[in-house]
């Protein structure tokens, strides 16, 4: 019994120092952590301030200019900014529509400087800084470009690549869709290509649940194909290059594998940012001037319900609209057009004429 | 007359032109190579269309060295004799020259329409993917007329005197020297660039010569 007794002791004093010192650590990282939290928020603190003096800075003494619900703040120049102003709302007002009000309480910051001289300039952390002799077609670009718009939710921004901007090279963004929608090596791109809208869902990503692997890219060919032309040097480290030269072999479970392995959210889909665009926009269109309030009104809402309540109609009706506007944007044949043709022929009798008056047998 | 003319000039330019007409017979079905296996994926279509664009860059060299050797094959003979066979012929030049040139042009249409029937038998025995489509005529009109236009070209110069070639050939040259001498000075001037854009413009007498050479597009 005084056996079991002194063994229990024995124990316990060889296991309270270990315990004793665990216990010591916890409190000191616990410690470390609460002046970490301590230090972010007094470093937000002054990020604030600081941001706010900027703003304060960037705003003062400076003209507004206000065309439709649009407020830019510059300084006296040169620059053209009421001109590119009236190009630019009606292009924010048509994508935006009523929601473009907002704009109103996100001025744009312009700051507009001498592309002549060397003197340095005082730098500024708020709003654009241009030369006073852009021209206004380069300065409407610009502003198309960075409309101050608030930020969407983070579920659409993670979605569409970013927030949703006017158009500016609509006709050619089709064009780059169709191509992809011919040459991606997926099923489902392929499919919605033929016709499948259910597929056009999954290749855009607005599929509701299931593994976006075999979604996405459910046969071995395409698994491989995206490993070898997508992440061949992102695999081609340490513990994945056996996998990877399998996968490269025709291994289709060291292709899934390794596709498994890629960090949350960057499996590419099978259609791009691009595609994704485009669908907005025909949303956009179909849904009238309200159809960006409901795009970004319930941002728990699935993206897919999203799209359709933008757009005002069933999700098939703005897939099959989508579809029909992408097969429509088919780049240009490669036959030559009648001009091209008749110029060649030209250009060939042309040359033959100076053939047939050129100097051989004349004397001197 | 024609025809003696035409076999003359055949036995000149045979070589060149049987060279060229398999190779433009066989360029076609090269670069379709694969496409013609039935178990062939078809998700491949981007590996695809990339291999038929490497190919397609080789159309218009084949159709500018066409042009180039026939046009010197019309007139080498003639060169290394001075003339003097075709002045004993009760012809005016012009005459002459129109029999030359359009010899040399029925010639070419030899390898114009091998290219035609490559395509047509490569697309034949292809299997496409979807969306892809392709387009043996209009790849053969494209050869036809980039090799009229190069036989245009080196025919005009060929003809010529020795003293016009030269002219036209001091004139590339200086151009060239100019710009060279203006990058080493460090001088802002580009003449290379515009006269490239003229000769190569939509417009231009070598725009055929751009584009795309696809045998197979979407």
């Amino acid at each position: 019994m005084c056996k079991r007794a002194g063994l229990v002791l024995l124990l316990g004093a060889a296991l309270a120092r270990p315990l004793m010192s665990q216990a010591t650590d916890v409190q000191r990282l616990r410690a470390l952590v609460d002046s970490l939290s301590r230090e972010w928020v007094r470093a937000g603190a002054i990020a604030d301030l600081a941001d706010s003096l900027e703003r304060q800075r960037a705003f003062s003494g400076r003209d507004t200019i206000a065309v439709g619900a649009l407020r830019i703040v510059t300084d006296p120049s040169p620059l053209p900014v009421r001109a590119a102003a009236e190009r630019v709302w009606p292009v924010l007002d048509s994508l935006y529509g009523d929601a473009a009000a907002l704009l109103a309480q996100h001025p744009y910051v312009i700051r507009a400087f001498d592309p002549d001289t060397n003197v340095p300039r005082s730098i500024v952390y708020v709003g654009l800084t241009v030369p006073w002799d852009m021209s206004v077609a380069a300065l409407t670009r610009l502003l198309v470009a960075n409309a101050p718009m608030p930020p969407p939710d983070q579920t659409f921004v993670s979605w569409f690549g970013g927030p949703l901007r006017p158009p500016t090279r609509a006709a050619q963004d089709r064009t780059d869709v169709y191509l992809d929608l011919v040459t991606a090596p997926s099923t489902p791109a392929r499919a919605c290509y033929l016709g499948g809208l259910r597929d056009c869902r999954v290749a855009l990503g607005l599929q509701s649940g299931g593994d976006l692997l075999d979604l996405w890219y459910p046969t071995a060919a395409e698994r491989r194909a995206l490993v070898n032309r997508a992440f061949a040097d992102y695999f081609n480290h340490g513990a994945n290059v056996l996998p990877l030269h399998a996968c490269a072999a025709g291994a289709d479970t060291a292709c899934e594998a390794l596709l498994r392995r890629l960090p949350a959210g960057s499996l590419p889909g099978p259609l791009g940012a691009q595609a994704r665009t485009t669908l907005v926009r025909v949303a956009m269109a179909m849904g009238g001037r309200d159809a960006y309030r409901r795009l970004v009104a319930d941002p728990r809402a699935p993206m897919a319900d999203r799209i359709a309540s933008a757009a005002n109609a069933t999700l098939d009706d703005v897939m099959a609209r989508w579809r029909q506007a992408i097969l429509l944007s088919r780049p240009p044949s490669v036959a030559l057009p009648w001009w091209a043709v008749s110029l060649a022929l030209g250009w060939a009798a042309a040359f033959g004429v100076c053939a047939l008056r050129s100097s051989r047998w004349r004397l001197g | 007359m024609f025809r003696v003319m035409l076999y003359t000039q055949w036995k000149w330019s045979r070589l060149i032109i049987l060279l060229g007409t398999v190779a433009a017979f066989a360029l076609p079905i090269i670069s379709m190579q694969g496409a013609a296996h039935a178990d062939r994926n078809p998700l491949e279509a981007q590996d695809l269309l990339r291999t038929v664009q490497s190919w397609g860059t080789l159309y218009p060299v084949l159709a500018a060295a066409l042009g180039l050797f026939v046009a010197m094959a019309a007139w080498a003979p003639d060169h290394r004799g001075r003339h003097v066979h075709a002045l004993t012929l009760p012809l005016p030049r012009w005459r002459y020259m129109l029999l030359r040139c359009a010899s040399g042009a029925v010639l070419l249409a030899i390898p114009a329409a091998a290219v035609l029937a490559g395509a047509l038998l490569a697309t034949a025995t292809a299997t496409l993917p979807p969306g892809l489509q392709s387009y043996p005529f209009a790849l053969a009109t494209h050869f036809v007329l980039a090799t009229a236009v190069a036989y245009g070209v080196f025919f005009a110069v060929s003809a010529a005197t020795a003293r016009t070639a030269g002219i036209i050939l001091a004139a590339v040259g200086a151009l060239i020297a100019v710009q060279v001498v203006a990058g080493v000075a460090n001088v802002d001037f580009d003449i290379v660039s515009p006269l490239t854009m003229i000769v190569l413009g939509p417009a231009g007498p070598f725009a055929i010569f751009t584009g795309r050479w696809m045998l197979v597009d979407v």
